[in-house]
């Protein structure tokens, strides 16, 4: 709706909105107030004053930034009164300052008021203290002007509340940690989560990246989208001399308004890792060679044609990156059906939401987040089902604590007590692979006080009877037995979700990594479907995206079962679109998912393996099996940043343009194509792996040549009738495009499923409850569950090589306080989990976010090879593996065993973090 | 029978020695000692009382040896013959002096409870209608209109709403709230349960200063004793009612502070709008109200909005409690309409100077008042007079300074109080007012210049217009009306340096 409220200011009409400030709606209009406190981030609050305007028929002078509008107010934001009292402030302002101090960001007001020297007499300043504890930026009081928007910001944006106003009237200074009213220990001792908040909002520099202060601060600015999590902040990349020196979440990114986390704001400086790879390397015996691009090319083209001509097309898959873009994915599953003629290809999706993909393409009919993000403001109620969305989706995890703050009723679905479950209204604390038998209890409550949308479920349903039928059988009183939640709060939770008006559902991998993943997806997705929850704003059900381009990676076709756009394979129509413009058959059998691919290894069927960006060796399930399948190949070829623990198996390693260093797109979540800009040239003439699939298909006798990935997009348009609308011209926006985008002048889809599901009629899958893959047994009594911290993504490869590592350097093992006094563990006590396939040893810590006989540990850090206990075990339909539930048992290392060096180290080394005498 | 005497248990009472005179008498035969509450004659204290079947007997400034004289009815006053009370036209304080603070008994008997029952069967259009004849004005100083806050409070709809009592008397020289938490807690009570009855608000909260340990004591055992006999209730429904005690921060007084506060966050100002009628404790509606004004509810209420609107002047209704203070010979409460002039208050009630002092300045309205020299006595006491005159009443604390007082040094003394108690969330009031302090240090020090005194006039000018909350947008008065009529105490400071002015 347009702006509608008439006000004059300084002599000209504008309108605003309702919402609107004096301030803000002048902002609107182009019409520049002085202000240093005021933020569009922010509420208002009054402290700098400098934004006093005059208003008719209201004695005295105002705070704009505070001032609702009102129609027909006339307003005057220039007079000589007011740049006389701005004048005074300004000087005010310097006189807190030491003399000679550089003036930053009040250089301008200075200037702008005149104020050339302050006339007080020499009096109190501020007192010099720096607060330099955090790895990532600095406070220096004597910069400060005690206006508290890194206060606010920490409070209203991520609401940690690390930082505190402490001291009064002159002396009133920011202050973090918890020590007093002298302020404490420091960033470093507080609940700070280094979202970088406080920083982006200081308007003089007293906080200030530290990289910006070694480096220089920024002369030019690239936007770009975060290349970690699914949620797809937009970054502003800062450089300066052709490095990048510092990363800012943008105000107009659709995903985050201008928010970000410790990853996407400070842990980019792995572009610059001393140990990134910047040339080929050949194996050779049981070393590298380097070589040259040409050999190493050369090499690949010629392994994979002699594997081609001598066991067939069969012999040969791909592992695509979930981390690279659009376009490169495109690219090498066209290299794998062109080149090879197969469809063995598949992405790191398969092992976190391909139990999503299955649901949701069972239910609904598309396998994407039904809604956006921006829709989580129109929700009245919000379901998190196994998603630890402030650690594993920072950005979206501190909107959900916002909206809770704001009283949005929260039911949260976890094992674990995590920072969102603290925050529920109704915690649901379910046994791990119980999430069926959970659903179905609150369907069942649904159904039995009469709560189903009869409606929505008459005209836009099928299978309803089955479903029925089906939670018939899940009374709260059996299901409490199954899950140890108690009956009542599945009755308030299913009555509350029922009820709510519009209740959004997010889910994570809790959801999807069992053994009945799947089904997991499905009867959450019923019960959006029987309360009509579903295709209107504010509902929905939305998985958490695990990888910046996780979305991407299997819209683009690296999917053994889809081609791009989830296109059938066997679909005469699309196979005669693929030749028409790729110029050959699309193959039609189904190709290998990744599980698949370690048993055709291990069993000699598959010969040669070419992974681009995917450390499996240390990320996958079972790791010994994996490793014996990579060991197996005969032609290993691995494209990435880092000597990883996969590349340590391949034949040829090809270095990896990172996400800084080329031109594309990432899917996000919520479907959104965004793009990302090169922002500076890789080290050593690396080539993107677009470039690279395009070489190596090239000497395979199929040219392909692209000038610029938006060439690739144009591609995938002309293929994907879900893409057809997308071009690089259009995704110049800021917004980019969210797909379905079926033609050129279509908006994007911000909402799916609105008048009809992407199957027709939205199908309810009848599921029953059934025991995950291991239960615990005397020896092994222990369930482990695995996750992701905050502070590390993924196998950490990137964040373990930046700053990053000075707040967490290790994996730790969660065992709860009965247990651990049990077991006699001491914090940081080092210890060996045993599982029936391997042994891993981390250091323990009682922690009571874990429920007695549940552990929980991350898999952040090569050395603790907490994968190699997992089994093979996966959902049966979608093949995600089962990391969330695993039985082990706990072993006591003694002080003075013996340990192999890695351990030894890492025993050391959270000794001596712990403070502990060895 | 044993006789029975009545003593005051207020504060001000006991710091005059009421305490020393009940230990004097603890263990005497045949003899009780009544507590009650303060008739505020401050001079009087500590102030005996016994009845006569010709009414009350004061024996001022007793000594414990005095009581055989009360004993034998020997040398008591009549109220009659004491001016200072008996030309007072009590309404909120017509029961001080007689009020035993926790007996339910003796307020009920003493016109207690008739203003709240008859404000339940009332509406709340009725009850804001009857506010809205009655002309009342907010007490704490902003003299904002009741009826209309009440009515804000009532409209904006909220699952929650509360009623919250400005407990928080920090201007030096006032004391009515305390008196009246300390005397007669029950009538802060009621005013509140109207209120809440108002705006349809279930929970209150009486927001007590620290320095007040007396007061709010009193407060708690008088909520517990009006729950415990069935009185905290509104249409039907339980009215919750709790005394928070502050942390000692001055501005706490101001509203939006107050509730940061109670809230448990530090006491600092909050930007307006949103008013607290529409978003307050915990974002919800809350009318937040001095003592004194839920107090004067309570007697409007029992005596109708008429009677409220009878009093005073045009546009300030009712009664103003004045609390005389300093160099004069009668300090204390006065409780007279509004409209008599400064000159007549001090001289009738105040009775002129104390003995061998000779007037120079008075400051109404606390310590960010405006100061007034004997040119400008004749202003009445009622609120557009002393707004046209840029001046505040404030919450009617009078402090009167004689010839021996230096200006500067008060000045200074102002400008250092602000400083010390500013929030410190707006630039002109927390850097402002430590500027203003030390170029007023250095003034006094001899070190000042007329540069100087023209910079503290701008700075002034500055704070006024642009501070946050009224504490640094009043705190350039006291120094600027000091500076306007004493304005050779400072220029002669340039020269000669640090001098005592009754040197001269």
């Amino acid at each position: 709706m347009a702006p509608s409220i008439p006000l004059t200011i300084n002599n000209r009409q504008i309108y605003a909105d309702a919402g609107d400030t004096v301030y803000t709606a002048a902002a609107n209009a182009g019409i520049a107030i002085p202000s240093l406190c005021a933020s569009a981030q922010l509420s208002p609050y009054g402290s700098c004053r400098l934004c006093v305007c005059e208003i008719d028929g209201m004695k005295g002078l105002h705070a704009s930034c505070s001032m609702p509008v009102r129609a027909g107010m006339t307003v005057r934001t220039e007079s000589d009164q007011l740049t006389k009292h701005r004048r005074n402030l300004v000087e005010l302002y310097l006189s807190e300052r030491p003399a000679g101090q550089r003036l930053e960001q009040l250089a301008d007001l200075a200037k702008a008021y005149g104020v050339t020297e302050v006339r007080y007499p020499p009096g109190a300043e501020r007192a010099p203290i720096v607060d330099d504890s955090s790895p990532f930026f600095t406070f220096d009081n004597q910069r400060c002007i005690s206006c508290a928007r890194c206060v606010r910001a920490c409070d209203e944006i991520q609401p940690a509340f690390a930082v505190s106003l402490v001291g009064a009237g002159f002396a009133v200074r920011p202050a973090w940690g918890a020590a007093g009213l002298d302020g404490g220990g420091g960033v470093a001792s507080s609940t700070c989560v280094s979202c970088g908040a406080c920083v982006k909002e200081c308007p003089t520099g007293a906080l200030t990246e530290k990289t910006i202060l070694q480096e220089g601060p920024p002369t030019t600015f690239v936007r770009t989208t975060c290349a970690y999590c699914g949620v797809g902040c937009a970054l502003e990349a800062g450089l300066r001399d052709g490095r990048v020196v510092s990363m800012t979440p943008a105000d107009d990114g659709p995903a985050n308004h201008g928010h970000a986390c410790l990853k996407g704001r400070f842990g980019w400086t792995y572009n610059y890792a001393k140990d990134r790879i910047t040339e080929p390397l050949l194996r050779e015996g049981s070393s590298w060679k380097r070589a040259g691009w040409d050999e190493a090319l050369d090499f690949i083209a010629r392994s994979f044609s002699r594997l081609k001509d001598e066991a067939g097309p069969d012999a040969v898959a791909a592992i695509s990156s979930s981390r690279g873009t659009n376009e490169e994915n495109y690219l090498f599953g066209k290299f794998i059906r062109c080149v090879m003629g197969t469809n063995h290809i598949d992405n790191c999706a398969r092992v976190c939401h391909s139990a999503t993909v299955t649901g949701m393409m069972e239910t609904f009919g598309a396998s994407a987040a039904t809604n956006s993000i921006r829709d989580l403001d129109a929700a009245k109620l919000i379901l998190v089902a196994g998603a630890n969305p402030t650690e594993s989706h920072p950005v979206l995890g501190a909107k959900l604590l916002q909206l809770a703050r704001r009283g949005v009723p929260l039911i949260v679905i976890d094992p674990r007590r995590t920072e969102i479950a603290r925050a529920a209204t109704v915690h649901l604390q379910l046994r791990p692979g119980t999430n069926v038998a959970l659903l179905n209890g609150l369907g069942h409550v649904i159904a039995a006080e009469g709560l189903v949308d009869q409606a929505f479920v008459e005209a836009r349903t099928e299978g309803f009877a089955d479903w029925q039928s089906t939670v018939e059988e899940y009374p709260p009183d059996r299901v409490a037995d199954l899950t140890g939640v108690p009956a009542d709060a599945i009755r308030r939770a299913a009555v509350m979700y029922a009820t709510s008006g519009a209740s959004l559902s997010v889910h994570g991998l809790g959801m999807t990594e069992h053994r009945w993943g799947s089904h997991g997806v499905m009867a959450l997705c019923n019960l959006a479907l029987a309360t009509g929850n579903v295709g209107r704003p504010g509902t929905g059900i939305n998985p958490l995206r695990g990888q910046n381009n996780v979305q991407g990676a299997s819209d683009s076709g690296c999917l053994p079962t889809h081609y791009v756009g989830y296109q059938r394979l066997n679909d005469p129509a699309v196979a005669a679109r693929h030749q028409t413009i790729t110029g050959r058959p699309l193959p039609s059998r189904r190709g290998m998912k990744i599980p698949d691919m370690w048993d055709a290894a291990l069993e000699g069927r598959l010969k040669g393996l070419w992974i681009i960006g995917y450390d499996v060796a240390q990320t996958d399930p079972n790791l010994n099996k994996v490793r014996a399948a990579l060991a197996r190949l005969e032609c290993l070829v691995v494209q990435d940043l880092f000597m990883s623990q996969t590349a340590k198996f391949a034949h040829v390693v090809l270095p990896g343009a990172s996400f800084l260093e080329k031109d594309g797109t990432f899917t996000n979540l919520e479907r959104r194509i965004q793009r990302i800009r090169k922002a500076v040239d890789p080290p050593n003439g690396i080539l993107p792996d677009w470039q690279v699939v395009c070489e190596v298909s090239t000497r395979m006798g199929y040219p392909m040549r692209y000038g610029h990935p938006s060439e690739i997009m144009a591609e995938m348009a002309a293929l994907s009738p879900m893409l057809a609308g997308v071009s690089y011209e259009r995704l110049e926006q800021p917004a980019g495009l969210q797909w379905p985008v079926p033609d050129p002048q279509h908006p994007g889809t911000a909402l799916m499923h609105e008048e009809r599901f992407a199957r027709g009629n939205g199908r309810f899958v009848a599921v029953d409850y059934l025991p995950p893959g291991e239960e615990p047994t005397p020896d092994y009594p222990f369930v482990l569950i695995t996750g992701r911290l905050l502070e590390h993504y993924n196998c950490g490869a990137q964040t373990r090589r930046t700053d990053i590592i000075h707040l967490v350097d290790s994996d730790v093992l969660e065992v709860h306080p009965e247990d651990a006094a049990r077991l006699g563990l001491r914090d940081g006590d080092l210890v060996r989990l045993v599982s029936a396939r391997s042994s891993a040893v981390l250091p323990a810590r009682a922690s009571s976010r874990v429920r007695p006989g549940e552990l929980f540990t991350t898999f952040h850090f090569p050395d603790s090879d907490v994968n190699s206990l997992l089994s093979s075990s996966a959902d049966d339909s979608s093949k995600c593996p089962e990391y969330k539930v695993s039985t082990v048992r706990i072993e006591r290392l003694d002080d003075d065993e013996e340990l192999d060096p890695e351990d030894e180290a890492e025993r050391r080394r959270v000794h001596s973090r712990l403070g502990m005498v060895p | 029978m044993p006789l029975r005497i009545y003593l005051s248990n207020d504060t001000s009472a006991r710091a005059a020695g009421a305490e020393r005179l009940a230990e004097a008498w603890a263990r005497e035969p045949e003899l009780e000692v009544v507590r009650t509450s303060s008739r505020g004659a401050f001079f009087l204290e500590p102030l005996v009382e016994r009845d006569t079947p010709e009414g009350r007997l004061l024996w001022p400034q007793a000594r414990p040896d005095d009581l055989p004289r009360i004993r034998a009815g020997d040398g008591g006053v009549p109220l009659s013959r004491i001016p200072f009370l008996a030309e007072q036209q009590r309404a909120v304080f017509a029961n001080f002096g007689t009020a035993e603070p926790l007996s339910l008994a003796h307020y009920q008997r003493h016109g207690g409870w008739r203003g709240s029952e008859r404000a339940m069967g009332l509406s709340p259009e009725e009850l804001i209608s009857e506010m809205k004849r009655s002309g009342l004005r907010g007490r704490g100083g902003a003299a904002f209109p009741v009826w209309h806050k009440w009515d804000i409070a009532r409209r904006t709809e909220a699952d929650q709403k509360y009623v919250v009592a400005n407990a928080d008397e920090g201007d030096a020289g006032t004391y009515c709230d305390r008196m009246i938490m300390e005397g007669e807690p029950f009538r802060l009570i009621e005013g509140m349960l109207i209120c809440a009855k108002a705006i349809g608000a279930n929970r209150g909260y009486v927001y007590c200063r620290w320095e007040y340990p007396a007061a709010a004591m009193t407060m708690q055992r008088a909520v517990a004793e009006a729950e415990r006999a069935g009185r905290l209730a509104v249409d039907g429904r339980p009215f919750r009612l709790e005394v928070f005690r502050g942390a000692g921060s001055y501005v706490c007084g101001e509203e939006t502070a107050l509730l940061s506060s109670l809230e448990g966050g530090r006491g600092m100002v909050k930007v307006r709008p949103p008013y607290p009628a529409v978003s307050g404790l915990y974002g919800k509606p809350t009318v937040v109200s001095n003592v004194l004004t839920f107090a004067t509810v309570t007697e409007i209420l029992a005596r109708g909005a008429d009677w409220h609107a009878s009093l005073g002047t045009a546009t300030s209704k009712g009664t103003i409690a004045l609390q005389l203070g300093g160099r004069i010979k009668q300090p204390g409460l006065v409780e007279i309409p509004f409209g008599a002039t400064l000159a007549e208050v001090l001289e009738r009630f105040g009775g002129g100077m104390a003995d061998g002092s000779r007037f120079k300045a008075v400051q109404v309205g606390g310590p960010l008042g405006s100061l007034f020299p004997e040119s400008r006595l004749e202003i009445p006491l009622c609120f557009d007079a002393f707004n046209e005159a840029g001046a505040v009443l404030g919450h009617g604390g009078i402090v009167v300074f004689d010839k021996e007082t230096d200006m500067v040094e008060l000045a200074r003394h102002y400008m250092t109080f602000t400083a010390e108690e500013s929030c410190g969330k707006c630039t002109p009031c927390r850097i402002g007012s430590a500027r203003g302090r030390e170029l007023l240090e250095r003034i006094e020090a001899g070190r000042g210049t007329a540069g100087d005194l023209a910079l503290l006039a701008d700075l002034g000018e500055t704070m006024k217009a642009t501070s946050l909350c009224a504490h640094g947008g009043r705190a350039p008065y006291p120094v600027l009306t000091a500076l306007e009529h004493f304005r050779d105490e400072f220029t002669r400071r340039f020269s000669h340096g640090a001098v005592h002015p009754a040197h001269h």
